[in-house]
């Protein structure tokens, strides 16, 4: 091959590999083609690690280059270049799925089909009233005093404390000529620990869940670390877009994101998926969880009472808030609850957003 | 060293990577960028810092990253009582104290002052504010210390990072390294690395074992085992079988070596007749 030729071959790799979507910014960019003069690539599949090593980013970022690189490199067939040694030998550690990271096998929005039931439409909700808005306010105030506080890993100045500030003492010791004159302290000060809400979307819960994603939108504005997942059929992530300021731009941008609400419930597979992620199992480590669902699971219950068990060695306290408990007679008889109740620290009826402040004023209590 | 020695030397160590892992090592060092580790726990990534070390016989410098880590622990901090018994004694002036002799090197300082590996462990553990200390240290290997000045590396450090994707990290850290996902390893791989390990295992009880092993890994369990696992339960069930138990019921009786969790066990033991054939 020319030098000419090569330079076009690595240039329109290159380009396409941005226009498939992984932008690998210049610098990156420039390690490779620093690597391929340092490092003169023996084969494809040599040439296929060096690409991997300096253009991508993430293990999920292979799933562009991939493609890209066989179709520019290996006339479309590299599917087992990305294998980890002997492909083709049966009982290799990663068969495809293993390989991947487990982070990418339940991510974000992509939650496993579900068997009946699912829907895949857009969810629409009515403007927030004022009386509402003055809820809304209510629960902003005392939602922070409700939260449990765990002590903070970071010291900082205090007035009392266990450490003494070496760093503040040396400093007013230059006044004074390197005399010191009294002791200055750091301690570890008290933070909220992190919220996790888990919303129920499905059908049986049409008509609180608008509340409950206004409830969301409010944890998430009033507290320090929170994290927000609705689920019916399949587990979403819904922290982004409960970010926006706006309550009702924010609960139209999750009419986007949400496309399972109203369907069906599969709560104990959710759930399983959602502790089957490491990165999500962080969000609910030593965290106060709140589930707000009535816990009727259509099918097994198994998985709902495995999964309830692990969320609750998991949390800090586990609330589950259930309409269903409003009902002065409710007990918790349906196999779903029964098995459920004896797991979470707390069961309590919630319907709206009335219900929702009173339960945060008991908890703040 | 060129990629041939430095496969031989890890082996050596037994330490065996695959083509990727070497070669985004091998760029690591020839290119001098960091080097991003990201896999499930227990598939080698701290190991292989430490066997860096001993390779290019480089001293291992390692940072151990929790929530709340600063910058007075990973870089530098001044000796505070040292700086006011010295103002004291020779009432010098303020500026004086800030010298060299009153600077206590942390792990990326120390690493720009002598031939190092500098092992930065589970990045993902600390919060995302301590990326920024790294990045001005990554990106050209120097430490701004505003009373003294820039400190630059004599040697570039060799520097790897490990994360198991518990949260992830930001670009800017990201653009700064290399990056490469070690997977759980091939049987073949396995099976040597075991070996390596445990010398007193036979082939066939090696190979039953690893067999076992990614029959549990393909189990829906909560936590998969990885190599450091698979490594104790050969050690384990091999002192049992030096005791004269069968290696099958060796295996059995270790299997607490490989999973640790019980609700896998009761998965693992529900599929044990699959796994380790008697």
């Amino acid at each position: 091959m020319s030098r000419d030729a090569g330079q076009d071959l690595l240039r329109g790799f290159l380009r396409d590999l941005r226009a498939a979507g992984l932008p690998a910014p210049v610098t990156r960019q420039r390690d490779f083609l620093h690597a391929l003069t340092e490092v003169p690539p023996r084969d494809v599949r040599h040439l296929y690690w060096l690409a991997s090593a300096t253009l991508t980013a993430s293990v999920v970022d292979r799933e562009v280059l991939d493609p890209v690189f066989a179709h520019w490199f290996a006339g479309g067939a590299l599917s087992v270049l990305p294998e980890t040694d002997t492909p083709g030998e049966e009982d290799r550690g990663g068969d495809g799925a293993e390989a991947a990271p487990p982070d990418q096998l339940a991510r974000e929005g992509a939650g496993r089909e579900a068997s009946w039931s699912a829907v895949d439409r857009e969810a629409t909700f009515a403007l927030t009233s004022t009386a509402e808005h003055q809820v809304l306010a209510r629960l902003r105030r005392d939602l922070p005093g409700a939260v449990p506080t765990i002590r903070s890993r970071r010291r900082t100045p205090a007035r009392r404390g266990d450490r003494i500030d070496v760093r503040r003492v040396h400093r007013d010791a230059w006044r004074t000529g390197g005399e010191v004159l009294r002791p200055r302290w750091r301690a570890r000060p008290q933070r909220q620990r992190p919220v996790l809400v888990l919303i129920d979307v499905s059908g049986s819960m049409k008509q609180h869940s608008r509340d409950h994603l206004r409830f969301a939108h409010t944890v998430v504005a009033a507290c320090d670390r929170a994290e927000v997942f609705t689920f019916g059929t399949r587990l979403t992530h819904v922290t982004p877009e409960l970010r926006r300021r706006d309550i009702d731009g924010a609960l139209s941008a999750l009419a986007d994101v949400v496309r399972d609400a109203d369907g069906g419930t599969r709560i104990g597979p959710s759930l399983r998926d959602f502790l089957g992620n490491a990165r999500h199992l962080r969000m609910a480590r030593g965290a106060l969880v709140l589930v707000l669902s009535d816990g009727l699971e259509r099918g097994d219950c198994v998985p709902l009472t495995k999964a309830v068990r692990r969320l609750s060695l998991l949390a800090h306290r586990l609330l589950w808030w259930s309409p269903l408990a409003c009902d002065p007679g409710y007990r918790p008889v349906t196999r779903g609850m029964a098995a459920i109740v004896g797991h979470v620290d707390d069961l309590a009826g919630v319907r709206d957003l009335h219900t929702a402040w009173q339960q945060v004023k008991k908890e703040a209590l | 060293m060129n990629e041939e020695e430095l496969a031989a030397g890890m082996r050596a160590q037994r330490y065996f990577a695959d083509e990727g892992l070497l070669t985004a090592v091998y760029l690591a060092l020839t290119l001098g960028r960091p080097l991003l580790l990201e896999g499930e726990p227990g598939v080698g990534k701290t190991e292989l810092a430490a066997v860096l070390a001993r390779v290019l016989d480089r001293e291992l410098l390692r940072l151990q990253c929790y929530e709340g880590l600063d910058a007075g622990q990973a870089l530098y901090e001044w000796d505070y009582p040292k700086q006011l018994l010295h103002l004291r004694a020779t009432e010098a002036g303020v500026g004086d104290v800030y010298r060299e002799e009153f600077l206590l090197e942390r792990p990326l300082l120390l690493s720009l002052r002598r031939p190092a590996v500098l092992l930065v462990d589970e990045v993902d553990r600390a919060d995302s504010e301590f990326e920024a200390f790294l990045l001005e240290f990554l990106g050209d290997f120097q430490i701004t210390i505003p009373e003294l000045g820039t400190i630059r590396a004599t040697e570039a450090p060799v520097v790897v990072l490990t994360s198991n994707r518990t949260r992830e990290l930001h670009d800017a850290l990201k653009r700064r390294c290399l990056y490469h996902w070690i997977p759980f390893p091939g049987a073949e791989r396995e099976r040597a690395i075991v070996r390596a390990h445990v010398p007193s295992i036979e082939a066939d009880a090696a190979d039953s074992l690893v067999r076992a092993v990614s029959g549990a890994r393909r189990l829906d369990l909560l936590k998969r085992p990885g190599i450091a696992e698979s490594v104790e339960w050969a050690r384990g069930a091999a002192a049992l079988a030096a005791n004269g138990d069968p290696w099958p019921v060796a295996l059995r009786r270790a299997l607490g070596l490989l999973i640790k969790d019980e609700e896998d066990m009761a998965l693992v033991n529900a599929h044990l007749d699959e796994l380790i054939a008697p």
